[in-house]
Formats: C-alpha cells, structure tokens, sequence
C-alpha cells in the first residue's frame, strides 16, 4: 500500500498516502495569477457591498429630497417621518435580499452563493423589526397629527385604500420569517420550509400597492416614484429570470439523463455515485467544486430538490456526483435507475478556482465532504508539490474516493494525508490533537496557501478558526455550507 | 465588510444623502412651494375668479353667473356662491367656494381638496370642516392652519381669499 506514517514522532496519527511535499520548485512569480485574480474579485465584493449599503441611503435621500425632513418639527411629524423612513429602508433591504437569493451570476461569481445567503438570512429579522415598526410609528404619528386616539386611527387606516392588502403582505412576510428562524426552521422538512418561503413574493405584492398610494412620495410625475418602481421590477426580473428562467433554460436544453448509479464503499454507508450525461455541458461552465440543485424527475422525487457537489471536474459531456443517503431526500438516491431524467439549477458556489488567492492550495475534508475537494483538486491549477490534501477518515486507507484521490494526487503531485481515528475536541482525532498535530505541521506553508475546508458544520468551524489563528487573510480561507 | 468596503459604502452613502438633503431643502417651505405651484399649475390666475376660466369648475361659475347673486340693498356685498382660484399643491388641487348672503360668510364648500394619494384625502376630510368652521367664525380668510395640514389648510385659505375677492368682500 506503501503507507508511511508522517514522522517518527507521530505514528498512527496521521499518514502519508502519497508525498509530493519534496517536488516543489522555487518559487512562482510574486504577482501570482491567483493573486490578480483574488485582488479582481475582492474589488467586485467590495463594489457590491457597498452598492447594497447605497440603495439603503438611496431610500432615505429619497425621503429627504421630498422634503422629508422639514416635517419633523412637531411630534407627530417626528414619528411619521421616521415610520416612513423605517419602511423605506425595510423595503429596500426586502429587494435586497430578493436579489441575494436570485442567483445573480455577477453575485454569484464574487461572493458565492453561500455567503450571499447568509446575508439574506442575516437581513431577515432586522428587517421585520424595521418593518413592524414602520406600522407602529405611522399609526402613532397619524394618530398624534390628527389628533384622534391609536384606536380611530387604526380604523381610518383600516379603510384607507390598499392598507389591508399591505397588511396581509405584513402577515405574510411575519410567518416567512419566523419559520425561517433557526429553532422553527429545524421542525419543517425543507419543501414545506420553501412553500412557506415563496409567500414573501406575495408579502412584497401587497405592500407595493400603498406604498404608490398612500404617501405623497411616490406621486405620479415624481422622480422618485420611477425609482422606486424600476428597483422593484429589477429585483423581481432577477428572481424571475435566475432562480426561475436560467435554471429551466438550462434543464430543456441539456436534457441531463442519470447514466449510471454506483456504490461507493461498504454498501451501508450509502454513498452513491450518481453519473449524468447531457448535450453541450461544457456550456454550463461548471468547474471541479462548484454544486448544482439537482431534481431527480421520477414520480416520488421530482419535488425534492437536492444540492450536491461534483465530485468530479466536468469532462466529455458527463458530470458526476458523489452524495451520501442523509437527509430525507438522500434516501432514495440509490433507488434511482438510469435513464431518469434531471433538472439541474446551477452551477452555484466559488469552492472552486474562481476563489483562488495564492498558488499554493490545502484541501481539508472529513466524510462526504470528499466530494467537492475530489474534484477541485482535479480543476485547480498548480504545480508539482504545491497541493495538499487532508482526510478525516475512519481508518488509514478507508475513506469515500480515497482511491480516487490517491491516483489523482499521484498524477498532479499533490500530497495526501489520512488523519484517521476517534474524534477529538477539534477538527483532529483525538490521537493527533494529543500529539500536538496542527494545520502547520500537515502543511508547512499553509499560510502562504488558500485553504479549501468541507465537512459537517462544527467540523469546518474548527478548521477555519485554526487556519485564522495561523495567521491566513480571509480570502485564502474557503468554506461553504451546505445545509439549509 | 472589509474596510475598502466600508470607505466606499460611507463615501456612496453620505454623498446619496447629502444630495437628498440639498433637493429636499431647496423646495420644502410649504409656502414657497404652493407659491410656486400656483403660478404653474391650473390656477386661473388673477382674482377674476367668479367670471371662471379653470377647467373643471365651470359647473361652479355657471351657478355664479347663472342668476344666484341677487343685489343685497345696503352692503357693497352681492348674495351668492363665488369659487375661488384653483390652487395647486404637491398633493393635489384644492378649490373651495364661498357662500354669501346678507353681507356674511355662510358657508365654505370645497370643490377640490388635496387627493394625489391615501393620506392626502385623510388629512383634507379632517381640516375641511376646521378650517370651514374657523372662517365662519372669523368671517374672513384669516384664519390659523390645521396642523398636520399645512399644504391643504395654505391652499384653502388661497383659494378661499380669492373667492372673496371676487365676491367683494
């Protein structure tokens, strides 16, 4: 097997299936392509996060520009300027997260979709606290200018044209977010989550109709009413035609068939390789790392919509997944027979070369997180000795594509290490933490080296933090999540 | 957010708000605006109120013209109903027209009150009737705005004082 443990110090803890660690020549040019590439990719991050930051001030010039502030002399003036401005900012931060979860390829690109959409479920709460008191202050501040008590005023508002529908938006968007919190959000299967998710489109709908009507501030003839309604349709072309009409364009025209389901390890692990075929993939532009959504379309399955990395780079009209039977919907990946046909929305994700910042690279995974480094480490390009892989595996030389990993990482010149045993406190086995084992000692120069991490969520966590701690920038660190 | 970001974020937002700010404060003194709008928009223009040129209001200056004003004997003051200039605002038109009879005020109808939107007609049915009533009781178009009614309750008494104007009052 030609296994060698990696030191003397340090037998049985950690093992060196393939070294390459001695093929490293010199090296590279300082201005390293990765790095011009991260430095391109961090200016398109920092010009998105600060476009988001200025449609949010956007909101409230508009305010100011109608003259908003002259209004806040007296007390009730006061509380209807500020409801107005709350609901203008949680608006904007509504069409916000709209465009985060739209799968915009620009967004896409720069920051990946699992950091796109951990703002959007960052803004969520915010947002409907912007939103509650958007209503709470309005019906104080009417009430106060009109001089008439919160309960007339409630009742005026009550029949004043388009307010119950916004209500009814209001409920709409109150039940999305509280299902979406993390304690509520376990308690639903994902589908049933995602019906409930996809009422925010109608909780938008309803509140758009007084936001025309009631204020003075969108008026026919306004500026600042085609503002607001060209930043509404665009955030809502975007959904339409990322997350609804790409997707589906791109399943009718590849027709992606499943080709062939294998097992991978001990049958009761329930790891299944799954391979497509399809016309013109190289057109997806998919590369080693990246995910897609895929929908199995058989007559129990089709609704259930899977995210799965490649686990193989894209090559002659096939693409490969690698999954494990976890969720409910992994289960009955093994009984799908070849010839079913395939939706795919995708790719998504920058685990993958479009992330690289440095020429060197570190892959570290731990079970099914195999997959995504498996075929990055395929795509990626370095040099001889310049990778390293390592494997939390069960034992030294068992492990999901192990085999794989070992004939690629021989063929590219990468180093591949198995740290196999019982968990320890850390991202280790219990065996190496006591032996003092670290990212460092694995990789001597990781902290000149992006460092790629997949595996279960605390796992990951563990391996990022000691990454940070060797003193590696943020953008060398590439983590996604994939649990929803 | 990196602090690239952030310089950008802070620099994009201040200078969106500042603009903002300098729009908002060049046209928000209501009574500039209205002012503005007066001379712009569908006013009649002038005093000559009751001989009636804004459209929309013909039905009210055919009622003035059509025989409702009756000479009264020892006052200057004809009986009758004289609409007022049509005023514009940012948040609608407003028109009222004034009765007159034995030399006194009588009664205040608008014809057009602000209704460019939801809360627009709110504020407008709410100062109508305070603004009617304070001008029966001062008899005459000097009378203190609703508050929260700034725009309705400037254009109101605007249009009102040209109706009496007209009227001769």
């Amino acid at each position: 097997m030609g296994v060698d443990s990696l030191g003397a110090d340090h037998v049985h803890m950690a093992f060196l299936l393939h070294d390459a660690r001695g093929l490293e020549r010199g090296s590279r040019e300082i201005a390293a392509p990765e790095r011009r590439r991260a430095a391109r990719r961090l200016w398109r991050v920092d010009l998105l996060q600060a476009a988001a930051v200025a449609t949010v001030a956007m909101a409230v010039a508009l305010f100011l520009a109608d003259g908003g502030a002259a209004g806040i002399g007296d007390p009730g003036g006061a509380l209807t300027a500020l409801g107005i401005v709350t609901g203008l900012i949680a608006t904007d931060l509504v069409l916000v997260m709209l465009v985060l979860a739209a799968r915009v390829p620009l967004i896409e690109r720069s920051v990946g979709q699992d950091a796109a959409m951990g703002l959007h479920r960052r803004l969520g709460k915010p947002v409907l606290v912007l939103l509650l008191a958007h209503t709470v202050l309005l019906v104080a501040g009417y009430a106060v200018a009109d001089g008439s008590g919160l309960i007339g005023e409630v009742v005026s508002l009550w029949n004043t044209p388009d307010i119950p529908l916004a209500l009814l938006g209001l409920g709409l968007f109150v039940a999305v977010v509280v299902t979406s919190l993390v304690a509520v959000r376990r308690r639903f299967r994902y589908e049933v989550w995602h019906g409930i998710h996809l009422l925010v489109y109608g909780a938008v709908l309803g509140a758009l109709p007084h936001q025309f009507s009631l204020g003075g501030l969108f008026a026919e003839g306004t500026w600042q009413r085609w503002y607001w309604l060209l930043l509404t349709i665009a955030a809502f072309a975007a959904v339409v035609v990322y997350r609804f009409g790409v997707p589906v364009y791109r399943t009718l025209r590849h027709r992606l068939v499943v080709e062939a389901v294998e097992p991978v390890g001990p049958v009761g692990d329930g790891v299944v390789s799954i391979r497509l075929r399809g016309d013109d993939l190289e057109r997806l532009g998919a590369t080693g790392g990246q995910f897609f959504v895929w929908r199995f379309l058989t007559r129990g399955q089709w609704w259930q919509a899977h995210p799965y990395s490649l686990s193989a780079a894209p090559r002659g009209g096939a693409l490969r997944i690698t999954a494990r039977a976890l969720g409910r919907g992994s289960a009955g990946l093994a009984s799908i027979r070849p010839g079913t046909r395939v939706a795919l929305e995708g790719p998504y994700g920058i685990f993958s070369e479009a992330s690289r910042s440095r020429s060197r690279l570190v892959l570290v995974a731990a079970g099914i997180g195999v997959t995504p480094v498996r075929s990055l480490l395929e795509s990626a390009r370095f040099r001889p000795g310049e990778a390293t892989v390592l494997l939390r595996t069960r034992s030294v030389d068992e492990g999901w594509l192990l085999e794989e990993l070992r004939e690629l990482c021989r063929a590219r010149g990468a180093t591949l290490i198995t740290i196999p045993g019982a968990r320890g406190a850390g991202w280790l086995s219990a065996d190496a933490e006591q032996q003092g084992l670290s990212l460092k000692e694995f990789a001597p120069s990781v902290v000149d080296s992006d460092v790629y991490v997949c595996g279960p969520l605390g796992w990951s966590e563990a391996v990022v933090a000691e990454a940070r701690a060797a003193g590696l920038r943020p953008e060398q660190i590439h983590h996604e999540r994939f649990d929803w | 957010m990196r602090a690239r970001a952030f310089v950008i974020a802070s620099a994009a937002s201040a200078a969106v708000l500042l603009t903002g700010w300098q729009l908002g404060t060049a046209g928000t003194d209501p009574a500039a605006t209205t002012a503005s709008n007066g001379g712009t928009s569908k006013t009649t223009g002038g005093t000559d109120a009751s001989s009636g040129s804004s459209s929309g209001t013909t039905d009210a200056t055919d009622a003035a013209a059509t025989g409702s004003t009756t000479q009264q004997a020892g006052s200057g003051v004809a009986d009758g109903t004289y609409p007022g200039t049509t005023v514009g605002t940012r948040f609608g038109d407003v028109q009222v027209q004034v009765t007159i009879s034995g030399g006194a005020i009588t009664d205040v109808t608008p014809l057009q009150l602000t209704d460019h939107d939801g809360r627009s007609v709110s504020i407008s049915n709410r100062a109508a009737p305070i603004l009617r009533d304070e001008v029966l009781q001062s008899q005459s178009a000097s009378v203190s705005f609703v508050s929260g009614a700034t725009y309705t309750s400037d254009a109101y008494v605007q249009s009102l004082q040209a109706a009496l104007d007209a009227a001769g009052f």
